[in-house]
């Protein structure tokens, strides 16, 4: 079980910090003669994020999560606070340094049908990752390392994978080929939004197990952004529940949700379905 | 819908084309089959269609084919160029004003919106009232100037949209630039739009350049089919009933135009690879409908051809389930459903009997509902579980016969049992005395009668189950006006608030509309519109799926309750096991349209006898849900 | 009604635009087109309004701001400056003379082939699958119909074979105008076969995209909903499948109003109908400037207009524009 691995992880190098991340977001109500009012998505959030080592952030939706994960991707501008990789300060939302930055930084995103571009066969998708981050390369390179990439998400035989058009493949092939793409870029941080809300249950553990897999053999700095306690609890070491945009609860994840401290976070765990209620009852 | 809508349009196509490629030939060579100058005039005047000329003759005695086939190729030629360069301006302003957004794109915005209301034939005319020389080039130029705006904006939308979507995104993350973005992930999927938009600009300054001519406004020096209306038209060419000089013309533009019309029907199937490999796979993932169906049926091994049997490979990336129970996962091999007497204490209401849905697909049928017998009892809440694909939605919606085409009922019967007389129904039968209905054999006026008063359903998103552009008071209004004709209007209002307070919305809410509603809201709603007939049933298919997990809570709390004071019984459908071991009475699993588990909740929770079912309960624990 | 407020002054922005438009036209384009003109009518015209011509077209030597700022100021007065064709009438008074005809033969044809259409096309929708499909490429094939080319071909059938109707004019040349029955009826009488033409020109655009939309929203949900609630086919029909369709086409009418302006002034030209549309072609072939811009002018406030009730008419029915912030 995986949890033996969580339990066994020891506390890996701090790769990706952040301190005090703050977004707001424009909303269409105006506020005085010329501004908009501002929503914070995200308040005050900082977390680590180590070696090997699996976190989860847990929220519902609109919690601010997501764009948690979409700042520390960079792929939006901090209204304030800081990033550090590798203990060095980093911006760079745009431009070489951005590409540079995703060198190490990759990230998953939630919908297995709709992040991978319909138009282009899974050979295009793995080939412009890899040389973006592999600089120029020749065809046959491309392929090979493409097939690698496929075999390294447990898609056999890869060749069969390489030529298809993404929706001749089942959502959980999709998920595993976004991984793929993520994975081309040799990265030393994935943060993985949501990676089975979308999935069948029965695929559900497959995919987790995989991204366990990763964190152990690449030595993957995890972020696992879900709503749901129960595979926090299962695959990650740390635990964080965001609430309103800011984190409420932190802690390792047994902890967590063995014994939650934060009001919110026990709302959450007996609003989950249990059956164990009737049996009780 | 998608499909059936397709199949005729490719016929659409080909009519398109043919069209398109014989006015093409026509402009190509059609000044070789004439030895008429058009402009040549001759001495036999105003003369109908004859052998030497085949279209006969105009006032002054030019041969009329010989101007048809020479301003087919004007005509074509300005459409043609007006389209491309319409077409590139629209591009540029769309696709990176949608892009890039900021202030180029307000701009940007303003000045589409500037052209597009600004009435272009009128422009156009008093643009070329001014031209010093109107050359076709500059009569194309100024077409196209005049055109662009209405494919810009649709382009700038589809760009917005485009953006949006999670593949732009993931494109993003992985490091790719911007440049590349627009143009290898966004523009390849406007194409579609790209393309249609040409055509229309180019039947748009066909049209153009015929009105201008026909004004005299063109240049009269060339022949085109405008010119050729303009002169049959000063020539009062239609007193005369000279039908062969200013028919041609215009019905040229008319056919080509419908024929790029034509074509337009079919870019999407060219352009979108989901339609080139097989349509039934199409969606097959997406949905948990009939196509899902079509693909777990088929098995991942069959319907992508060439997978080698997934057997072989110690891994589990299939959505066949099988695997991770471990049993063998080809077809025709499941292990046998495992039914365990129901223990209920109501009367039976609805049975389904060796129930079989079909979609017959295009080369073989599937059997989305294959042979399920299930029974409803009074005031039990009978949880139906299965993921996309298992064929619960299409059984659902088979007692609800909602199925769409091309579902189709192939055997077995659905009976309901209808007792209780209904207050101020339209129908009243005595207390006590039962009825047993044929579900499958009512007509569609039966049916309606007892639709909603009898089951009423919850669908899965409110959001897109309330009309957005009625008060929710509407909803609840259609429904008591069609149902209980008698009930006075201000009966009916207090029914929807008191129905509102039932589900803890305040009643002030029946004059709102569903957009001033949070998601959880549009969910009581939905569920206090289908109490307000007090049905018998009520089918609530994923009611919280799309809730979160505390006002899921609230929602599932709240259902309860209102059982308990109502008394209906629930089919609730769902792919959450735990929350259905959770709330309801008995249990029925699912998986590839068959039945593979029925029983009482707790022996199925206590003791999983099918392998599917063992599967399923142990991957909710390894991914640590409560059970 | 902030969505409103943001449309209205969007729309002023747009007629400022094309008032700004209609002022650089004559001064931006290639050659000249003015000092042409003047040099060519120099001698053959009134020397007066050889005058008006130059002054209305700034052909003083003052500073395109000055000019500018004249032209706005001469229009607030509604001056549109003398027409050259009919020196010296004012062109706000033949604008004026002109715009009853175009609204009223225009206006009212619009609107009755945007409800023909739209209730056809909801009907075809509901029924898509069944013969009436095989409408689809008829429509399409009118939609591409030339309007004048329709008006031709109507006039060679009904006018010239069969005579039901007149061939050209509003109204039976020599009447005089006025409100009495005998002008009315005339008027009416004429004016039946231009509404005709453009109705047909013109309907089967709205029949198609609304078929498309009502197709597309008969899957939706709420449809399912209406029609798991029992309610008659019709209510399914109107109450939530059409309401929701026709939303986009609002906006489409709007949009296409332009169009259907633009052809419906080709349609005055054949019928020598004496609205707008004639008397910009006259405009045109007497090279009267002045007369051009004016009515290019009217034409364009009188689309803004159009667009600006149509968005209203949104509002109404779309209740998530009245949301306010």
């Amino acid at each position: 079980m995986s949890t033996d691995f969580v339990k066994a992880s020891e506390q890996g190098r701090v790769v990706l910090e952040a301190r005090n991340l703050v977004r707001d977001f424009r909303t269409n109500k105006r506020a005085g003669a010329f501004g908009r009012e501002q929503f914070r998505a995200v308040d005050d959030v900082s977390l680590e994020l180590r070696a090997g080592q699996v976190t989860a952030l847990v929220g519902q939706s609109g919690s601010g999560k997501s764009t948690v994960g979409r700042l520390l991707a960079q792929l939006m501008p901090l209204t304030s606070g800081e990033l550090l990789l590798n203990g060095e300060r980093v911006s760079a939302t745009r431009g070489r340094a951005f590409i540079r930055y995703t060198g190490t930084v990759q990230m998953t995103l939630q919908d297995p049908f709709s992040s991978l571009n319909p138009l282009h066969r899974v050979s295009y998708t793995l080939g412009r990752a890899l040389r973006i981050h592999g600089g120029p390369m020749s065809a046959d390179e491309v392929e090979e390392r493409s097939l690698a990439l496929l075999r390294k998400v447990e898609l056999a035989p890869a060749e069969h994978y390489l030529h298809r058009f993404p929706h001749e493949l089942s959502g959980g092939e999709r998920q595993r080929i976004s991984f793929a793409r993520a994975l081309a870029a040799e990265p030393k941080v994935l943060l993985a939004d949501e990676p089975v809300s979308m999935l069948d249950v029965t695929i559900r553990k497959g995919m987790l197990d995989l991204l366990d897999q990763l964190r152990r053999t690449e030595e993957l700095a995890v972020l696992y952004i879900t709503h749901d306690l129960g595979s926090a609890r299962a695959y990650s070491a740390q635990t964080l529940v965001m609430y309103h945009g800011k984190v409420v609860e932190r802690g390792s994840s047994e902890q967590v949700i063995d014994s939650p401290a934060h009001e919110y976070t026990q709302r959450l765990l007996a609003a989950a379905p249990n059956p164990r209620r009737r049996l009780a009852g | 819908m998608n499909l059936s809508r397709l199949v005729p349009a490719s016929g659409k196509v080909r009519a398109g084309l043919i069209i398109a490629i014989f006015f093409v030939l026509l402009a190509a060579f059609g000044p070789l089959l004439t030895s008429y100058s058009p402009q040549a005039s001759g001495t036999e005047l105003l003369q109908p269609p004859s052998g030497t000329h085949w279209l006969g003759t105009t006032q002054t005695g030019q041969d009329v084919f010989a101007q048809f086939v020479y301003g087919a190729r004007v005509s074509l030629g300005v459409g043609l160029v007006a389209g491309i360069i319409s077409q590139i301006v629209s591009v540029l302003v769309g696709v990176i004003g949608g892009y890039f957004r900021g202030l180029s794109d307000d701009l940007l915005y303003i000045l589409t919106a500037v052209f597009l209301v600004v009435p272009g034939m009128p422009l156009l005319i008093v643009l070329t009232g001014y031209l010093p020389s109107r050359g076709m080039v500059s009569v194309a130029f100024v077409i196209a100037i005049t055109s662009w705006a209405g494919s810009a904006r649709v382009l700038r939308a589809q760009t917005m949209s485009l953006r949006r979507r999670e593949f732009v995104e993931a494109a993003r993350a992985t490091g790719e630039s911007r440049t590349r973005i627009v143009f290898s992930e966004i523009m390849p999927n406007a194409l579609p739009l790209i393309a249609s938009g040409f055509l229309f600009s180019v039947i748009g300054a066909v049209l153009a350049e015929a009105g201008l001519s026909f004004l005299g406004l063109g240049s009269l020096t060339t022949t085109s089919w405008g010119s050729m209306l303009y002169f049959a038209q000063s020539a009062q060419a239609f007193l005369y009933g000279a039908w062969w000089w200013f028919v041609p013309p215009g019905l040229a533009i008319a056919v080509l135009g419908a024929g790029l019309a034509l074509i337009n029907f079919g870019i999407d199937e060219y352009s979108n690879p989901r339609l080139r490999t097989g349509k039934s796979r199409g969606r097959a993932t997406r949905t948990s409908g009939p196509h899902a169906a079509a693909l777990s049926t088929a098995g991942a091994a069959a319907a992508a051809s060439g997978v080698d049997a997934p057997g072989t490979a110690p891994v589990l990336h299939e959505d066949g389930v099988g695997e991770v129970a471990g049993t063998e996962p080809s077809e025709g091999a499941a292990a046998a459903a495992q039914l365990r007497p129901i223990d209920v204490a109501g009367e039976p209401i609805i049975e389904v009997r060796n129930l079989k849905v079909d979609y017959p697909g295009i080369d073989r049928v599937v059997h989305a509902v294959d042979d399920v017998s299930i029974t409803l009892h009074r005031g039990e809440i009978l949880g139906l579980a299965g993921e996309s694909g298992s064929g619960k939605s299409t059984l659902t919606n088979a007692i609800t016969r909602l199925l769409r085409n091309p579902a189709q009922v192939t055997g077995g019967s659905i009976t309901y049992h209808r007792t209780r007389a209904r207050p101020g129904g339209s129908r009243g039968t005595d207390p006590g005395s039962a009825e047993s209905i044929d579900l499958l054999g009512l007509s569609t006026e039966e049916l309606r009668g007892y639709r909603w008063d009898e089951i009423a359903i919850v669908f899965q998103s409110a959001m897109n189950a309330l009309n957005a552009v009625t008060s929710v008071g509407a909803q609840f209004d259609d429904v008591l006006r069609v149902h209980r004709p008698t009930m006075p209007a201000r009966e009916r209002e207090a029914l929807a608030r008191t129905m509102l307070e039932k589900v803890g919305i305040d009643s002030d809410r029946v004059s709102s509309y569903p957009h001033e509603l949070s998601g959880g809201m549009k969910q009581r709603v939905a569920i206090a519109i289908a109490l307000v007939l007090e049905p018998d049933v009520i089918i609530m298919d994923e009611p919280t799926t799309a809730l979160d997990l505390l006002i899921q809570r609230e929602v599932l709390d709240q259902v309860m309750a209102l059982r308990d004071e109502y008394g209906f019984a629930i089919i609730f459908t769902t792919h959450d096991l735990s929350l259905l071991l959770e709330v309801s009475d008995s249990i029925a699993v699912m998986q590839r349209g068959r039945l593979v588990e029925y029983g009482p909740a707790l022996e199925v929770y206590a003791e999983p006898r099918h392998p599917y079912t063992q599967a399923l309960l142990a991957s909710l624990a390894d991914m640590g849900a409560l059970v | 009604m902030k969505y409103l407020l943001r449309k209205v002054m969007l729309y002023v922005f747009i007629a400022w635009a094309a008032l700004t438009m209609n002022f650089l036209i004559p001064r931006l384009m290639p050659g000249d087109p003015v000092a042409l003109l003047v040099e060519r009518l120099s001698g053959r015209i009134d020397p007066a309004a050889m005058d008006a011509i130059a002054e209305s077209y700034g052909l003083t030597d003052a500073p395109l701001h000055v000019q500018y700022w004249d032209y706005l100021t001469s229009l607030a007065a509604g001056d549109l400056g003398l027409s050259i064709g009919f020196f010296p009438v004012p062109v706000s008074e033949i604008v004026l003379g002109a715009l009853p005809w175009t609204i009223g033969l225009v206006g009212i044809t619009t609107v009755i082939s945007f409800l023909i259409g739209t209730g056809l096309g909801v009907v075809l929708a509901w029924r898509r699958g069944s013969r009436t499909d095989h409408l689809l490429p008829a429509l399409t094939f009118l939609n591409a119909v030339p309007y004048f080319w329709m008006a031709l071909i109507l006039v060679l059938i009904l006018s010239v074979n069969l005579g039901w109707f007149p061939v050209s004019h509003a109204y039976e040349p020599g009447l005089v105008p006025g409100w009495d029955w005998e002008f009315i009826s005339s008027v009416l009488y004429h004016g039946i076969l231009p509404a005709i033409t453009i109705i047909l020109a013109s309907f089967a655009g709205w029949v198609l995209s609304m078929r498309n939309m009502t197709v597309t929203v008969l899957g939706e949900d709420y449809v399912t909903m209406a029609e798991a609630k029992g309610l008659p086919k019709r209510m399914v029909l109107v109450n939530y499948a059409a309401r929701n369709a026709i939303l986009p086409s609002v906006t489409g009418f709007a949009l296409s109003l332009g169009a259907v302006v633009g052809g419906s002034m080709l349609t005055e030209v054949i019928f020598n109908y004496p609205g707008v549309g004639y008397t910009l072609f006259e405009a045109v072939q007497n090279q009267d400037f002045p007369l051009m811009q004016g009515l290019f002018l009217i034409i364009s406030l009188a689309v803004i207009a159009a667009n600006l009730v149509a968005d209203v008419v949104y509002v109404f029915l779309d209740p998530r524009t009245r949301q306010e912030g």
